[in-house]
């Protein structure tokens, strides 16, 4: 993306109204970056529902089965022993392991489909529009890549009239 | 405090446009009564049917403890809320206070079944003639005076401290006055510390001594958070029915989420103490302890394996989801589940020592009594709800519980 | 959000967001106060001592500890058992207080997850050095291997291994994952170059987009959510080392609830003990106030008055069973050639927390800090008097033995706390105490400023 205008809020209720605005006026917001998750903008931005928890729930599920599984595999067709005249099949001692595994590949397969999904990780490459986003500035992106001068000048207009500050257009 | 005050008016400007206060319709009371009389007409065909007077008087001793718990979990939703400065709760206490009204009642039923003739057919430790060696040893805490000392002390404390509880919640919507608000907080904490102790104490008392060769120390905390389960979805399920009659409409779905929550969350930490004390008992297997699940397993098994699949599975699965704990035709199936579900924890705990597994089941009698003391414990909780605001305006988180909003 | 006018504000001091930014990176830039250097220089003598423990243990072997055959787990069972317990209280600020939704959590989750991650550590290290072999160490895991043996399932101890190793790996992540947003304004903050590229390198390319956080906030909420049953289940599984013997004392249904409630009372005594000096040392009284201690110190009475009440009904029940040993076992505690240890531990876990029914102790700085420390003293000699008076006179009178540590455990157990205090001072300086993003996030609700704003 080579063209594009920035504006910021410094007030994240003033950011929620000014984006609402915005989107009214039919003007694409392609990202807004925040300091701290703001409460509401999700769906002023018309965001959908995480699907995240369904790789959760995905994951803990494989973790169980497998868990269980495994520790019902040894125990009667690997390697039966006996432990204190238990039943080879012992459901209640195999609750913990289970347990242990359904919670641990949850977090882990839901962290990692989180980073992948976003392209974040050690060392990813971003690009930050401005340094004061992760401190005390609501930066609002807006996508002028095919637009011409005069949809540069509304884009402009319908940002200031939504109250935002310091209106950038880069090519 | 002048700051304090002038916002404290404006809360009381909100107005609210419904019905603030609850009228017991002569159609409520006829229900009720109705569903009493299905009670006392299930004992009568008991007793014509040749049901044994040991399996009628356990049932009234589990429909005692049952609903007496839900009044006092009624009352621990109000209390613990209280003390942990919680505000989204306040929309709905005043079905917690109602609630509360049944301890008396159900305290004065419990007496008459101790009374008359209760103690010999539950307890075996009371059949002083014929005890054994190690019932012996325990006298000196399983004897009939000091077994209703504690009685007394139990039910003077919780009727005590649910009368000063629901008096000052009742004043503070009168002025608003944060003085009122600190003296609830101040018996809300007597009351949950009142609460912790006397929970297990009784739970020992009504309950463990049935088994009274039989012990464990989780005992008292198993039996308070299957009370907890059961005591939360009645607060779901009372919500519903005045819902449905036109009240509490400032009760949105962000309350009712938490509730569902709560729901599943205490569900989960039921299947946890439950599996800890089943556990270790299996694991260590000591004859002494193990008999006691032996019995359940051997005799009463479809009511041990259902205890789990109603008590957890149902509820893990089915609220996992968070828009299943939003809406109530999900759960309110969930809450009856569970109601039921928790009746046979109780079931399960009570007439295996009790009645045993030749006179045990679930028949007229069982499903009857059940329904007649629902029909009670909803009269007096109805009675309850008409003697204050269903809104209670003036709490000083009043305001934020309406306002509430939650993302999670 | 709506915050009624009668809560206290959680931020004090009127700040604005870039004043939040700059106040909680400033103990990260300069160079360290002597108090820093004083603490490291302790901490890394602390360390050295436990190298020659450890070094003892592997070369002779745990022979060099005092154990015996009566008595086979002593003060090593005893410090992991402790130290796990303190990792309990980060897991039950960041998960738990999230899901009930407590903002005041927001200025200590950081640093006790820290915590948490680091006595986790210290706990880990007890287990491993009790094999006394170090190197075969990995022989707990489930491998396949030339022997086609697997672990045994049915043992307390694997449990622990699965239940410790996935605490530790889910804690990090959690930990990391709120730490992400962080380092991005760190990256943003900071002045040199190298400095840039590291901290651009650990915040994962954070940009601060309204996308990501929107998932950001859902998979915190889902890791709390797994966090919190996960928490319950360690110093549950914790307790059925103990609990699925047939040994009186630790053999008792309670113990699963009573542990893990046992283990968030130590942890936030530790939390405690920490913050106090933190918050004055690192300039961050405006962050965590005296209504932040006080919260803890409800949780503190909350968690000790649980404790107390297992104790009572342990004891009851022992009697009530009418089991002769069961009933020794608790007699001996109480009265026994241990029981100084056991009145050390009734005085420090059931009386001194009870002292914070008084408004006043609670919000005394002091007060909390001596008692906090009675706590962290208290809960040790609880596992030990667990551990030990249990094991040192059960069902044969001839075996009956005494149990006395040696120097070598002495200096094990001074180790971890010169790793613990070493770790946790490198943490103050490589990464910002406080969640910078999240106490944002509740300045407009709960900052002082915002109240005032709503008095008018």
């Amino acid at each position: 993306m080579n063209k594009y205008i920035t504006a910021y809020y410094t007030d994240e209720n003033d950011l929620i109204k000014g984006v609402k605005q915005i989107r009214e006026k039919g003007h694409n917001i392609l990202d807004v970056f925040t300091p701290f998750p703001v409460h509401g903008l999700d769906v002023a931005l018309g965001m959908r529902r995480s699907r995240l928890t369904r790789v959760a729930f995905g994951g803990g599920a494989v973790g169980a089965i497998v868990g269980f599984g495994f520790q019902a595999w040894v125990f009667t067709k690997a390697y039966p022993l006996n432990f204190g005249g238990k039943p080879y099949l012992s459901v209640p001692s195999f609750i913990p392991v289970t347990f242990e595994l359904a919670v641990l590949l949850a977090a882990f397969s839901m962290v990692i489909a989180f980073f992948i999904h976003f392209k974040l990780g050690p060392g990813a490459k971003t690009v930050v529009y401005d340094e004061r986003c992760t401190d005390d500035r609501f930066l609002v992106l807006i996508d002028a890549e095919n637009a011409e001068a005069d949809e540069v000048k509304k884009i402009e207009k319908a940002l200031s009239d939504a109250g935002a500050e310091g209106i950038t257009y880069k090519e | 405090m002048q700051v304090l005050k002038v916002s404290l008016t404006k809360n009381r400007n909100i107005s609210v446009m419904e019905n603030n206060t609850f009228t017991l319709t002569k159609k409520l009371i006829t229900i009720c009564v109705a569903m009493i009389a299905v009670g006392i007409i299930a004992i009568a065909i008991g007793f014509a049917t040749g049901v044994s007077g040991t399996r009628i008087v356990a049932n009234l001793h589990l429909n005692n403890y049952y609903f007496v718990g839900m009044g006092l979990i009624g009352l621990f939703f109000v209390a613990v809320h209280a003390i942990a400065e919680s505000g989204w709760q306040v929309s709905m206490q005043r079905i917690g206070e109602a609630m509360s009204v049944f301890i008396p009642v159900g305290g004065l039923l419990m007496l008459l079944v101790f009374l008359f003739g209760g103690m010999h057919a539950l307890f075996e430790w009371t059949h002083e003639d014929h005890l054994d060696a190690i019932l012996l040893k325990k006298v000196a805490f399983l004897n009939q005076p000091f077994f209703y000392i504690r009685f007394v002390v139990y039910f003077s404390g919780w009727i005590l401290l649910a009368h000063l509880i629901r008096k000052t919640s009742r004043k503070l919507d009168l002025n608003g006055d944060v003085h009122y608000f600190n003296q609830l907080r101040k018996f809300s904490a007597i009351y949950v510390v009142f609460l912790a102790i006397t929970s297990s104490t009784s739970a020992w008392d009504w309950l463990m001594s049935i088994d009274a060769h039989w012990f464990s120390t989780l005992y008292g905390w198993y039996v308070l958070s299957s009370m907890l389960v059961s005591g939360f979805s009645m607060i779901v399920i009372i919500l519903f029915i005045l819902k449905r009659m036109g009240y509490m409409s400032h009760v949105n779905n962000e309350h009712i989420h938490d509730m569902g929550k709560y729901m599943f969350g205490l569900s989960i930490f039921w299947a946890y103490l439950w599996f800890s004390q089943y556990m270790l008992i299996w694991y260590a297997n000591i004859p002494e302890e193990t008999i006691y699940f032996y019995e359940r397993i051997k005799y009463f098994d479809t009511v041990f394996y259902l205890n789990l699949i109603l008590n957890f599975a149902i509820p893990f699965l089915l609220l996992m989801a968070r828009n299943s704990k939003r809406v109530f035709w999900i759960l309110i199936p969930v809450a009856v589940v569970i109601f039921i579900g928790h009746w046979l924890d109780l079931y399960q705990l009570i007439m295996p020592g009790v009645v045993g597994q030749a006179e045990a089941g679930i028949g007229i009698v069982e499903i009857g009594t059940t329904i007649g003391y629902l029909g009670l414990f909803m009269l007096v909780v109805f009675y309850g709800l008409t003697k204050s605001s269903l809104v209670p305006k003036n709490h000083p988180f009043y305001k934020e519980s309406l306002e509430y909003h939650t993302n999670y | 959000m709506y915050v009624s006018p009668i809560r206290e504000p959680l931020i004090r001091g009127e700040k604005t967001y870039s004043q939040v930014t700059k106040d909680i990176l400033a103990p990260m830039a300069g160079k360290p106060s002597k108090f820093w250097y004083m603490g490291i220089t302790l901490a890394g003598i602390a360390l050295l001592f436990g190298a020659w423990a450890t070094y003892q243990t592997v070369y002779y072997g745990i022979g060099t500890w005092g154990l015996n055959k009566t008595v086979g787990w002593g003060w090593g069972i005893t410090n992991f058992v402790w130290w796990v317990g303190i990792g309990h209280a980060g897991t039950f600020i960041s998960a738990i207080l999230l899901l009930f939704r407590q903002k005041w959590r927001t200025s200590i989750n950081r640093s006790a997850e820290a915590m948490t991650l680091i006595a986790i550590a210290c706990a880990g290290f007890f287990p491993l050095i009790h094999m006394g072999r170090l190197l075969l160490g990995f022989f707990i895991f489930p491998y396949p291997n030339t022997r086609a043996l697997w672990v045994n399932f049915n043992s307390p101890l694997l449990w622990d291994v699965f239940a410790i190793s996935t605490y530790f790996a889910v804690s990090l992540v959690f930990w990391y994952v709120g730490l992400v947003p962080d380092l991005g304004t760190v990256r943003d903050k900071a002045k040199g170059k190298i400095r840039k590229a590291i901290y651009g390198f650990l915040s994962f390319g954070w940009t601060g987009s309204a996308k990501h956080w929107s998932r950001h906030e859902t998979i915190s909420l889902i890791l709390a959510g797994l966090a919190a049953p996960l928490v319950l289940s360690v110093h549950t599984i914790v307790s059925f080392d103990f609990a699925t013997s047939v040994i009186p004392g630790w053999h008792t249904t309670i113990f699963p609830p009573y542990f893990v409630s046992g283990a968030v009372f130590s942890g936030f005594a530790m939390v405690l003990t920490l913050l106090i000096v933190a918050r004055k040392a690192l300039n961050l009284e405006e962050y965590i106030t005296v209504n932040h201690i006080e919260s803890m110190n409800k949780v503190i009475i909350l968690t000790g008055s649980i404790v107390g009440i297992a104790y009572i009904t342990e004891f009851f029940i022992a009697w009530y069973s009418g089991v002769e040993y069961e009933q020794y076992a608790f007699i001996n505690r109480a009265t026994g050639p241990y029981a100084w240890a056991y009145w050390i531990m009734m005085t420090c876990n059931v009386v001194t927390p009870q002292l914070f029914w008084f408004k006043k102790i609670r919000t005394s700085l002091v007060a909390t800090f001596i008692i906090s420390i009675f706590v962290n003293i208290g809960m040790w000699f609880e596992r030990f008097v667990i551990v030990v008076t249990s094991l040192h006179r059960d069902f044969l009178p001839s075996s009956w033995t005494m149990y006395k540590p040696s120097l070598v455990e002495v200096g094990l157990y001074v180790g971890t706390f010169g790793l613990f205090f070493t770790l946790f001072l490198l943490f103050i300086r490589v990464f910002p105490v406080i969640a910078i993003a999240e106490v944002k996030s509740v300045l407009k609700s709960s900052g002082e400023n915002q109240k005032h704003a709503h008095h008018e």
